[in-house]
């Protein structure tokens, strides 16, 4: 759309009420500016946002956006892109959102390769409600709810993913700004379902997965000389149980998203006024 | 009224019962005649006992009753499961070759056809059913030629050699009964007309009215009884610029929907009651979200899975009230299949004008059930479609605050907001489920929560005093004794009350398809004598909710069997419910 589009224009003027220091604000950031440098402005776009202090993110951009229910905001976002393929659809949430109560329908968007962007705001934490366990918390982790830990082992949302033939698979951190607004970008150029697992620090209630712990431990796959598109490349880094990684993990370049697939290609939105000139065929079927 | 004629074909699941019950309905409606089909089938694929069954008249028919009179039986159990509505003049079809030997009460007559050889004959067992149809149609004095242009429409796809075989398979029954059997005692003569009648069930009709209504997006997850709805639009909606996706479950379907409504596309779900539980949690948000959107629920017996394969009106509370919080809405409950088609075109239009949720509420009876109709019953020159506040462009500026936010959840009289599409140049806004002021944000402010709280609940006022809550209504307009019914049990009443009228019974029958908003009947129920309520359910919601809007008390007839009403059942228990006292 027009060339003049700034990222502040994605901005909402509403506050911010996450705590300061929250990885979600450098998340958003990314989001925002990602979207204005891949040519996308406000009234083009379309945000979906889960439950959680990371599905507050709806609030704080300006665009078309639903705050939908806990853990449904995939099927949302793929009925916009059916309807509208002419529609930028982005959608976030928490790891609880969409690794947990979601987890069903983030495995099936993957499948599906819808093409929209899915950022998930990975802080290993229950933000919202005060500190539970989450998911993609560490089995030892101690929380409200689990005072010895979960004792289970976290999910692997990239393993979870590649599983699910995903045609896109990208870690970033929040904090390392130009790295994760440059993978965010990918992901929304990506023909298909671009999945970000973004680490997003929980400052208040998690002191493990904290920022200097993301600093000192992640590898940028950059340095690492990965081919993404080498799909047994990406799926030992996936599975890499050592060592945590940002960059782009996987790209399938024959990506073809579902709606192309399906020959959807109109602007369902449009629709006659009255019923179609040939619909009397419909009731002639059932001569 | 012409005399009837009840046919049924019964035997094992998977041993083709539906298609060949189908090919007869519609030679049945290219002979011009009148159809009225219902289906006894168990929830398993193979295995256990399942029956087609059709009521043709020159008369129109919309009720099934307690008699057959030409039975295809491919199993003992078909013989038995119908023994009751056997009579003298039965006649029943069956294969004494096969292992089987059929045990048929003497005074009725058997017809014993080898189904298997001469279709082995004609080039396949597999058409021992089309054997008995042609059989069937000796007995019935029913031209041949009329299955031939059903054997075309069936078979036609799979290629002329096919076709000709089942012609052939259909001769040799005919012939067959011709050569060996000398039935002009039955007296069973079937008239044929020149009308051109359509044939088609509950489900085909829904599926026909959203496509016709401007319906480009479904997303849905198998239930029984409401897949032909997703079956139906699956490869026909392409051809307008849709698409079905088929979800991994309903929480999905329903979001599916949800997206493509708030992406500015007519769009719909339906399932059954199981899938409405699971779906009720978004409910609410597509009401907060000012979403319009059309659900359909074709009710089946519950709770929980209940009975998948069994009628029940059991959903409408849930329809109603379900959801937590206050959850504005409209329920229809078509009474008929050419209703399934008026009022899904009348529920999207109703969505988008009020922007809100609406429940189309079918049910298991009417979903499985083909009728004929003139075609003009479904005339497409008679469809509007009203976007409602949909702004374009131009609008958009009206709409705006101060900083050129767009007020999607302004408050206005009427109670209901414009809406902007993607797209749409400053009209970017954000929707959710949380409590919100007029642009969509998120608020507590006491002030503005009982604004929006009552600016949603203004739209079904507005729709109150805008639209017709009208009711259908049948018998004597005069009548002390008033019978009120909703959902599929309209046909049934109407034809019970040729029965009552026999008995020198006067009736009103009023049928109710608004649920919510719906018509208030204090006036017709003071002016009778007395009021029943007659639905599918062991409670009477339906009857609760008419108590509670006309402030007495009403009679019921309630079944819960799992089998639908029969004309001359309902005839009999209204009669025995009018002798009862009047409840205090
Ligand atoms: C159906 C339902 N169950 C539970 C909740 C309560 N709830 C709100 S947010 C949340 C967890 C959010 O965690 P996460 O997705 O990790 O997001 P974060 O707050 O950490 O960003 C839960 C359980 C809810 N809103 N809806
Ligand atoms: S609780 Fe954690 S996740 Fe939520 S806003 Fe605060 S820092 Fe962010």
């Amino acid at each position: 759309m027009s060339s003049d589009v700034r990222f502040t224009d994605f901005k909402s003027d509403k506050q911010p009420t996450w705590c300061p220091g929250c990885g979600d604000f450098g998340t958003m950031n990314g989001m925002m500016k990602g979207l204005a440098e891949t040519g996308n402005d406000p009234d083009n776009t379309f945000v979906v946002a889960g439950i959680g202090c990371s599905g507050k993110i709806g609030t704080y951009m300006h665009s078309y956006a639903l705050h939908g229910v806990h853990g449904r905001a995939l099927p949302v976002g793929t009925g916009v892109k059916m309807a509208r393929p002419d529609i930028e659809v982005m959608v976030a949430g928490g790891d609880g959102d969409g690794y947990s109560i979601g987890a069903g329908h983030f495995v099936h968007a993957v499948r599906r390769n819808v093409d929209m962007t899915y950022v998930v705001m990975d802080n290993r934490i229950y933000g919202l409600t005060k500190g539970q366990a989450s998911p993609t918390s560490r089995s030892d982790f101690e929380t409200s709810t689990t005072p010895e830990g979960p004792k289970q082992p976290p999910v692997n949302p990239l393993a979870l993913a590649l599983a699910a033939g995903a045609s896109f698979i990208a870690q970033s951190f929040s904090s390392d700004a130009l790295r994760h607004q440059e993978i965010i970008q990918k992901a929304i150029e990506h023909d298909g379902f671009g999945f970000v697992n973004v680490f997003s620090p929980c400052v208040t209630f998690n002191d493990v997965d904290t920022y200097d712990y993301f600093r000192d431990n992640l590898v940028d796959l950059k340095e690492a000389d990965h081919d993404p598109t080498d799909y047994e490349a990406a799926k030992n880094v996936i599975t890499d149980g050592e060592k945590e990684y940002q960059g782009v993990m996987y790209q399938d370049e024959n990506s073809v998203p579902y709606h192309e697939q399906h020959g959807v290609t109109e602007d369902m939105s449009e629709i006659p006024d009255g019923a179609p000139e040939d619909a009397m065929d419909l009731v002639r079927e059932f001569y | 009224m012409a005399e009837d004629l009840n046919w049924a074909v019964g035997g094992e699941a998977g041993d083709g019962i539906d298609s060949t019950g189908k090919i007869f309905a519609q030679a049945l409606s290219r002979a011009g005649r009148h159809v009225f089909t219902s289906k006894d089938f168990a929830s398993r694929i193979r295995g256990g006992y399942t029956a087609y069954k059709i009521r043709t008249s020159v008369d129109q028919v919309q009720s099934v009753v307690d008699r057959l009179d030409i039975l295809v039986a491919l199993t003992q159990r078909t013989i038995d499961e119908n023994l009751d509505e056997l009579h003298e003049g039965s006649a029943v079809i069956y294969d004494g070759e096969r292992s089987w030997e059929a045990e048929i009460p003497d005074k009725m007559t058997a017809v014993d056809v080898p189904l298997k050889s001469l279709a082995e004959d004609a080039g396949g067992a597999i058409m021992r059913n089309i054997v008995a149809l042609g059989a069937a149609c000796e007995i019935t004095g029913f031209d041949v030629e009329y299955l031939d242009e059903a054997l075309e429409k069936r078979f036609g796809g799979k290629g002329s050699k096919i076709v000709e075989n089942n012609k052939e398979a259909a001769r040799a029954g005919q012939e067959y009964v011709q050569e060996n059997y000398d039935l002009d005692h039955l007296g069973y003569a079937v008239e044929t007309t020149d009308n051109d009648y359509v044939l088609l069930n509950g489900d085909e009709a829904i599926g026909m009215g959203a496509l016709a209504a401007g319906c480009r997006f479904y997303a849905g997850y198998p239930i029984t009884p409401a897949t032909n709805v997703m079956e139906y639009l699956t490869g026909r909606i392409e051809d307008y610029g849709g698409h079905v996706v088929q979800a991994e479950d309903e929480l999905s379907a329903i979001n599916m929907a949800l997206g493509a409504a708030r992406a500015g596309a007519r769009s719909m779900t339906a399932t059954s009651g199981p899938g409405i539980d699971l779906m009720t949690e978004t409910f609410g948000l597509i009401a907060t979200s000012e979403t319009p959107m059309v659900i359909v629920d074709v009710m089946r017996s519950g709770p929980s899975t209940g009975m998948p394969t069994k009628q029940e009106q059991g959903d409408l509370n849930m329809t109603l009230y379900g959801g937590h919080g206050e959850i504005p809405r409209f329920v229809i409950a078509p009474t008929t299949i050419a209703e399934c088609f008026w009022k899904t075109v009348e529920a999207f239009n109703f969505a988008e004008q009020y922007q809100t949720p609406v429940y189309v509420v079918s049910d298991l009876a009417m979903a499985v059930t083909e009728r004929t109709f003139e075609p003009e019953t479904f005339d497409m020159d008679k469809v509007e479609i009203d976007r409602g506040k949909l702004v374009d462009q131009d609008e958009v500026d009206e709409w705006l605050d101060a900083q050129g936010h767009f007020r999607a959840h302004a408050v206005t009289e009427d109670g209901i907001s414009p809406r902007a599409k993607p797209g749409t140049i400053d009209g970017a806004h954000m929707s959710t489920g949380l409590e919100h002021d007029e642009l969509g944000r998120r608020t507590e402010e006491e002030d503005e929560r009982v604004q929006q709280v009552d600016k949603r609940n203004r739209k079904v006022e507005t729709a109150k005093n805008e639209e017709d809550w009208d009711y259908r209504e049948f018998g004597d307009a005069d009548a002390d004794n008033l019978v009120i019914s909703w959902g599929s049990n309209e046909g049934a009443l109407a034809e019970a009350l040729g029965y009552l009228e026999e008995d020198g019974i006067d009736v009103r029958v009023i049928s109710v398809p608004y649920i919510f908003p719906r018509p208030d009947l204090t006036e017709e129920i003071e002016a009778a004598e007395q009021t029943i309520v007659v639905e599918c359910n062991a409670t009477g919601q339906f009857a609760d909710v008419i108590e509670h809007d006309a402030l007495t008390r009403v009679k019921r007839i309630n079944k819960y069997t799992g089998v639908r009403f029969k004309a001359d059942e309902l005839a009999e228990q209204i009669t025995e419910r009018l002798s009862e006292e009047v409840p205090a």
